[in-house]
């Protein structure tokens, strides 16, 4: 694979996790967010994948194949059910509508690219100049569990920040050793299904998943 | 160099003055054929200037000189914005900045001008048209300025006839998702700007949906007839720089019969394709509740803001 | 000698397997207790065989020193106390499969946190923690008890998703420098070129995400809920030692940073963090109404404490906040049994409704007020002497106006946490006509473990020998004597 190629690719793919993120905060539908979301797996899995193949590591295309299954089919695939279990198909009103929201992304966007800067000046290559997106994600994700009211858009904001994470990961350093790689994505999918669980009972406790009516224990 | 230009120009604007009422002939047919109805014909709206050149203009009790001067004034900016985009060529009088900020800045003087001949009748309809027109163009302008900027960055000017020249040199920066970014956010500015769906129906007859519709509502005969021009021309210059931004092959870079030719008929094709797509997504488009405009063309700003800050750093890394 | 290591971790996998597959009664309700016991018998002798002078390891992965045969100590020591004092009584029913094989689990992965060497494994162990009580915490299943688990699985799982991006960045740094690895062994030892500039995000990133998972503030606002809705026994674990592991975290990222960055970063962030934790605490422990609330606001405040002593550094103030880990750890899970106790007898939590428990049930309040003593940091408890021993620190180390502040603070807990004990326990209960009060002089559980919990935090305070060794040996281990 020719650098100029490994280049292109690697800015689609950043560009794929970006523009998927932009649409989750910027949709309230679930049913959206959750193809997104496995869109935005998908496209990390191809990042990894590119970087495997460039650099002829096979534990790297190993790993591409794990994100794929995970991020872009089981992660996804719960989260469906949940939300098909809490009954819910839109986020209704957020804590802040739409147009904040987006204003707010350009205001975090900018925030990551200038976090970033010590590493491109550092760096610079065509893996580090995308590590911003995957700062910018992680913020996003933050955005969306802080502005959402809905369990299942906690649980989507929380999948963002964790694949920002994973973004970082595999641009700054190719991802970390496998035995902990493996065993954080055994974690999320844990926590997911965990969540899954929780987010059924409280739907049938309190006959709906938003959050804001959870409201009993305070000081 | 300067009579060059001032070939180019009068082709341009002559070109656009009779292929601007085709595009929209062209966009009407089909819509009208996708939705199963004969259609009007491509040349009807010609045959409606025709008409309306040939009438009196009625004026409303209470209206100024600005219901009549106003419809100059747009089709003035817009023969003007046809000058500066490169449509068919990218050929500039040296005088004549053909600066992105300059060009917003013309569409602005057309679209106050509009508004005001929608205050001027002092009718209820009116006002309300002009109010909520001028909102959109108050969140439109911001996401033009700022997606043509992050195709100008690379550039390192943001004079439209050297952003075009040098995508052409460069046929790799057209493909970049930057480029993407930012033109997907040009065309959504620019369908909000012209008044198509999903922000305003340019064929309803309810008055409370109306943006555009409502501030010509008063106008008659041959002050009609200008506005429609003057819309119609915007709606071609704009969708003619969204295509010159996207494919910017055949535009001439020098001022020759042979390079004129083949601009033009590039300039034709695209206009017909651009159209074309627009009017059959209109077919599925629903028009959007006004108070959810805002959300749209935010978010084309979000993703116009994303195109400049990932192009900065596409140039520094 | 690699047996030892893995060991308590393949008992605690075993014994959970086990509870889960077969269910029978006898395992469902000692599994934990068995767990617990294996866990300390196993950290005493890894404590003898690290004073002898060796140090095990295994796999790569595990690496036994003094400190992590320390802290694997003092989580079989609170274990054992929680599950042992919390063994229901005869009347009370049988305790379900799931809530023993998760007890186990959890005990198991706060062994796999404080044995590994390799810090992505330290961080699965911490996440795995969280899997495993989060359905602990809503084990009651009522409405209070969700919201409480919903709220903890996710700031616990965002905070220590925080930890992972710092450690992260912290492998592409180990990668920049030509030698990829997260082991602690090598980073804090293995003197490698660590870019300043990313070793400065990572670290505080790190120490972010660990100090969600302690409950330091501004990070804390799961902890009341979660601590005061889980079944008692439960709380106790959490409170007692689950915190103090997510403690030990930022003392193990904190040795690797220091050396390259200095001091300054880790003192300042630690500094914040446990001032403010201080001031949450002493403001809201006052207006109190719930007693496992106001245990749980407690634990915010003795971390804040923790944190405090890490920021100062040094030997005197890590030994100090180890013993600190160990007196508090025992007397917390101690304070949590009663009070699951109280929560049995008298029907509520809420302080305005619990009266004369002194004259009323004896063998219940006796315990309390020996247990709040302990919190309270009276002598001869060894709380006392680490409290002691950190503000001695802190003004040697230059931060006594810190230490000024956060014995203000510690004068507010003290004073508030001693008048809802004293509202609960002292004087007569005037609600109840005289005649009716009948003295219960039932413990309503296990005396023992309480006694030998409180009675080893009575006395180590004067110990020396092995165990001053040992915290001594763990303390220099992290302030990095040559």
């Amino acid at each position: 694979m020719s650098a100029s190629l490994f280049d292109q690719l690697i800015s689609l793919s950043a560009g794929v996790l970006l523009l998927t993120s932009v649409l989750l905060v910027w949709k309230r539908s679930l049913i959206a967010a959750v193809r997104l979301l496995a869109l935005q797996g998908a496209a990390l899995a191809a990042m990894v994948a590119v970087i495997g193949v460039f650099e002829s590591d096979l534990e790297l295309l190993a790993v591409a194949g794990l994100v794929l299954l995970l991020k872009g089919f089981v992660l996804p695939f719960v989260l469906d059910r949940s939300r098909v279990r809490t009954g819910a198909v839109r986020e209704e009103t957020p804590l802040m509508n739409t147009t904040s929201s987006l204003l707010v992304l350009s205001l975090l966007t900018m925030l990551a690219y200038l976090v970033s800067q010590p590493w491109l000046a550092l760096d610079p290559g065509p893996t580090t100049a995308a590590v911003p997106v995957g700062i910018s994600l992680v913020l996003y994700g933050f955005l969306i569990l802080t502005t959402r009211r809905h369990a299942i858009s906690q649980l989507v904001g929380f999948l963002v920040l964790d694949n920002g994470i994973a973004t970082v990961a595999f641009l700054t350093s190719g991802g970390v050793p496998f035995v902990v790689e493996l065993g954080a994505s055994l974690d999320v999918l844990l926590v997911v299904l965990i969540l899954r669980v929780l987010g059924g009972r409280i739907t049938d406790e309190f006959g709906g998943a938003y959050l804001d009516e959870l409201t009993e224990l305070r000081d | 160099m300067n009579i060059g230009a001032a070939i180019l120009a009068t082709v341009q604007v002559t070109a656009m003055v009779i292929l601007s009422p085709i595009l929209v002939g062209l966009m009407r047919q089909v819509r009208a054929r996708m939705e199963g109805r004969v259609g009007a014909g491509v040349l009807q709206p010609w045959r409606d200037l025709r008409k309306l050149f040939a009438k009196e203009s009625l004026q409303a009790q209470g209206t100024s000189w600005v219901m009549s001067l106003g419809p100059v004034v747009l089709v003035a900016s817009s023969a003007l914005v046809c000058v500066l985009v490169p449509l068919v060529g990218t050929v500039t009088f040296p005088l004549i900045p053909d600066d992105l900020f300059v060009m917003v800045s013309v569409l602005l003087i057309g679209t106050v001008a509009l508004a005001l001949i929608g205050l001027d009748s002092g009718s209820a309809f009116g006002g309300m048209g002009s109010s909520r027109h001028m909102t959109i163009a108050a969140l439109v302008e911001p996401t033009v300025l700022v997606a043509v900027y992050a195709l100008s960055i690379p550039v390192g000017s943001s004079s439209l006839s050297l952003i075009v020249d040098a995508r052409l040199l460069d046929p790799a920066s057209v493909a970049s998702p930057v480029s993407l970014l930012a033109l997907v956010a040009l065309f959504i500015a620019v369908v909000a700007e012209t008044g198509r769906m999903p922000v305003d129906n340019p064929s309803t007859h309810l008055e409370l949906t109306m943006i555009h519709e409502a501030m010509v509502l008063e106008s008659s005969g041959r002050d009609l007839a200008w506005l429609e021009l003057g819309s119609w021309m915007r709606l071609g210059a704009l969708l003619g720089l969204v295509g010159s931004l996207l494919v910017p092959w055949g535009i001439a870079g020098d001022v020759t019969p042979l390079t004129l030719l083949v601009g033009l008929l590039m300039l034709i094709v695209k206009l017909a394709v651009l159209g074309s797509a627009l009017a059959a997504g209109e077919v599925f488009l629903a028009k959007l509740r006004l108070f959810r405009v805002p959300e749209l063309l935010a978010g084309s700003f979000v993703l116009a803001f994303l195109a400049v800050t990932a192009s900065y750093f596409v140039v520094q890394g | 000698m690699t047996v030892l290591v893995l060991f308590p971790l393949v008992a605690c996998l075993a014994l959970a397997v086990s509870t889960a597959y077969w269910r029978t009664p006898i395992l469902c309700r000692f599994s934990g207790l068995i767990a617990a016991a294996t866990v300390t018998v196993s950290g005493i002798a890894l404590s003898g065989v690290v004073l002898n002078g060796s140090t095990l390891t295994a796999g790569g992965l595990l690496r036994v020193d003094a400190l992590s045969a320390f802290m694997l100590t003092v989580v079989g020591a609170v274990g054992l106390t929680a599950t042992w004092g919390g063994l229901p009584t005869r009347s009370a029913p049988a305790t379900s499969w799931t809530y023993s094989a998760l007890v186990t689990l959890f005990l198991g992965a706060m062994s796999l946190a404080v044995l590994s060497d390799n810090l992505g494994v330290l961080w699965i162990a911490v996440e795995a923690t969280t899997i495993a009580t989060a359905f602990l915490v809503g084990h009651h299943g009522t409405r209070r008890s969700l919201e409480a688990a919903w709220k903890y699985v996710v700031l616990g799982s965002v905070g220590v998703a925080i930890a992972f991006l710092g450690l992260v960045l912290l492998y592409a740094a180990t990668v920049a420098a030509g030698r990829p690895t997260l082991s602690w062994i090598v980073l804090t030892q293995g003197h490698l070129p660590l870019d300043p500039s990313l070793l400065k995000v990572a670290g505080a990133l790190a120490v972010l995400g660990f100090a969600t998972k302690a409950g330091l503030a501004p990070m804390h606002s799961w902890l009341p809920d979660a601590h005061s809705q889980a079944p008692a026994p439960v709380s106790g674990l959490m409170s007692g030692v689950l915190l103090s592991v997510a403690f030990y975290a930022i003392l193990r990222v904190q040795a690797v940073v220091n050396p390259v960055l200095g001091p300054g970063l880790m003192r300042g962030l630690l500094l914040t963090a446990g001032l403010l934790s201080l001031a949450v605490a002493a403001g809201l422990i006052i207006a109190q109404r719930d007693l496992k609330r106001m245990l749980a606001y407690s634990s915010i405040e003795h971390m804040g404490l923790l944190a405090l002593a890490a920021a100062i550094g040094g030997t005197l103030a890590i030994a100090a906040a180890l013993l600190h880990v160990l007196g508090h750890g025992l007397a917390k899970s101690s304070l949590f049994v009663v009070s699951g106790r109280i929560l049995a007898v008298e029907g509520t939590t809420q302080i305005a409704g619990i009266r004369g428990l002194l004259t009323r049930r004896p063998a219940v309040a006796v315990p309390y007020l020996a247990g709040m003593a302990a919190l309270l940091g009276l002598p001869p408890f060894s709380l006392f002497f680490s409290e002691v021993a950190i503000v001695i620190a802190g003004f040697q180390a230059g931060l006594g106006w810190a230490m000024a502040v956060a014995v203000g603070l510690l004068l507010v807990l003290f004073a508030g946490l001693a008048r809802h004990s004293a509202n609960m326990t002292l004087g007569q209960d005037s609600a109840t006509p005289a005649d009716l009060t009948r003295l219960d002089p039932t413990p309503h559980g296990p005396q023992l473990p309480l006694l030998l919990a409180l009675g080893v935090t009575a006395v180590i305070g004067f110990a020396t020998g092995p165990l001053s060794t040992l915290l001594t040996q763990a303390a220099s281990l992290l302030v990095g004597a040559p």
